[in-house]
């Protein structure tokens, strides 16, 4: 019998999820530009149910656009988003099956974004009360699933602004999830973290990836982590995807000039 | 030592018969100061909604509006009120009306600036995150984005209340009996301005005293709950008072135990 997920309140089922090819997400040809400035250029990318994706590259370098362009942050200019087998951007243009979908998207963000002027119980069930119409008992015992999820279960009525760097950052997981997503997106979430608090927000990521399931998108500057977790490392330079490979090419044997010279900088 | 002899000999005993027309006109002050105040709190939201719009045709009326209040003195504004809207409209206002419309148009033009500013104070990641929990603009705007400009902008709220319960005292200009115009008629039945306008001047000060270091409180509650980003300094009337002598630290500083309290979160 396959086991109910608590936070989920489904069972992990990778091959419903996926498209044709397996992908929970894929892109093709997606391009952004600001102020007439490309910046993100025909991405074709994908990430598969469970899989954890590395998006490494230098500032600027239009990792942390494709994140916010699949999240919906930022509308592409061009090019095609499937999510769980359907087309929900064609050519740019945001299709129906977007309203139905763009709520297994779950996103986390570099700065901690915790609402300050509620404590922890409340920014986990706001949103799920306001948009699932869930109820407060209900909510309640989800939230502390979520919680225990990250290691943050005695922290329900806390105030977030009582709480570190890293356990907001696990708050912010845990918030993410009430919303059930498939696919959770990281943008540059443990770049303010010392390192052993940031293994511990990824090592959720990675018990995520696991035993839910989730499909992860993450961008990140830690390689260490990068070498361990990720399935595959995409790595950006101008915009462009130069290399989509497994971590241990990546960092034993890479192809492209730009990624040689960025595994070289960061290595110590 | 030298005694300091006074030029002037007071006479306090016309303060005891003056008292209750000046209260008289304290509770008119009051009155007009409340109406004012509630009107432009609940005005000022809409406007900084306006300021804040994308759409060209609201956001400049909405603009005009403000910076013409914010950039013209506010007796002008009364006495432009007070005469011109009428000749204008070619309607009959009473002037305790008139007065009121001059005083609300000028506060709710400060505290639109003030909801504005704090509105957009809140990280936009903030609400971007709100946005990935498929929260619609409502929502984000009356759960995330109103409470948290509201508690940023409480002391400065509460100082712009202050301010227009002192700035009534113009309305004794055009005629109106509050606690100014009051002081200003029993000084020339009595002949006693020094100790009639003390008083008035004490009376503004009985009322706008306390509201001064109610804001100190609740600015530094605000700060010690964290929400507005500062270290927690010390909170509370102590403190508060503390604060008020220059140079002074709040005793509760003085045990070095809390002294940490005032580095940065996480450091």
């Amino acid at each position: 019998m396959t086991e109910t997920n608590p936070i989920l309140d489904k069972a992990p089922d990778t091959d419903s999820d996926a498209g044709p090819d397996g992908a929970f997400l894929r892109t093709r040809g997606v391009s952004k530009s600001f102020h007439g400035r490309p910046v993100l250029k025909e991405a074709d990318f994908r990430i598969g149910s469970g899989e954890i994706a590395v998006l490494i590259g230098k500032s600027g370098s239009g990792k942390s656009t494709l994140l916010r362009v699949i999240a919906g942050l930022e509308e592409p200019d061009a090019g095609d988003i499937d999510l769980a087998g359907e087309t929900v951007v064609h050519d740019g243009e945001y299709q129906d099956a977007w309203k139905d979908l763009r709520g297994q998207i779950g996103m986390i963000f570099q700065s901690y974004t915790l609402w300050p002027h509620m404590n922890v119980l409340d920014n986990l069930t706001i949103a799920p009360r306001l948009t699932l119409g869930e109820s407060k008992g209900e909510l309640l015992e989800r939230a502390e699933q979520a919680l225990t999820e990250v290691g943050m279960a005695r922290h329900l009525r806390s105030r977030c602004t009582q709480l570190s760097g890293g356990e907001r950052q696990r708050v912010a997981i845990a918030r993410a999830l009430m919303m059930r997503p498939r696919l959770l997106l990281c943008d540059e979430i443990t770049s303010a973290l010392d390192p052993p608090v940031a293994a511990e927000v990824l090592g959720v990521l990675t018990k995520l990836k696991e035993e839910e399931g989730i499909a992860c998108g993450i961008v990140t500057h830690d390689m260490a982590f990068a070498s361990k977790a990720a399935d595959r490392i995409c790595f950006f330079e101008d915009g462009l995807i130069k290399e989509d490979v497994p971590p241990e090419q990546a960092f034993n044997d890479p192809q492209t000039p730009g990624l040689r010279a960025f595994i070289d900088a960061v290595r110590f | 030592m030298n005694s300091v002899t006074l030029a002037y000999s007071f006479d306090w005993s016309v303060v005891g018969p003056a008292l209750p027309t000046l209260l008289d006109g304290l509770w008119l002050t009051l009155k007009i100061s409340t109406i004012v105040i509630v009107a432009s709190a609940v005005l000022g939201f809409p406007l900084a909604v306006a300021r804040m719009s994308k759409i060209e045709v609201i956001r400049w009326p909405a603009q005009l509006y403000i910076e013409v209040f914010r950039c013209t003195p506010l007796l002008v504004q009364l006495l432009w009120v007070f005469y011109a809207l009428p000749a204008l409209l070619g309607v009959d206002l009473p002037g305790e009306l008139s007065i009121i419309i001059a005083l609300t148009a000028h506060l709710t033009a400060f505290m639109s600036e003030t909801y504005r500013a704090g509105m957009q104070s809140v990280p936009v990641e903030q609400i971007e995150a709100a946005q990935m929990l498929r929260m619609n603009r409502v929502q984000i705007l009356r759960h995330i984005i109103v409470p948290q400009a509201f508690r940023q902008q409480i002391p400065t709220i509460l100082s712009l209340n202050v301010s227009m319960f002192k700035d009534t005292s113009l309305v004794s200009a055009l005629g109106l009996a509050d606690l100014t115009f009051q002081g200003n008629i029993l000084s020339s039945q009595t002949y006693r301005p020094m100790e009639i306008f003390t008083l008035v001047a004490l009376l503004y000060f009985a009322i706008a005293f306390p509201a001064t270091l109610f804001t100190s409180y609740i600015e530094r509650r605000l700060l010690t709950s964290g929400s507005r980003g500062a270290p927690p300094p010390a909170s509370g009337l102590r403190g508060t008072l503390a604060r008020i002598r220059p140079g002074q630290r709040p005793p509760s500083l003085a045990n070095p135990s809390l002294k940490s309290l005032l580095k940065p979160e996480g450091v």
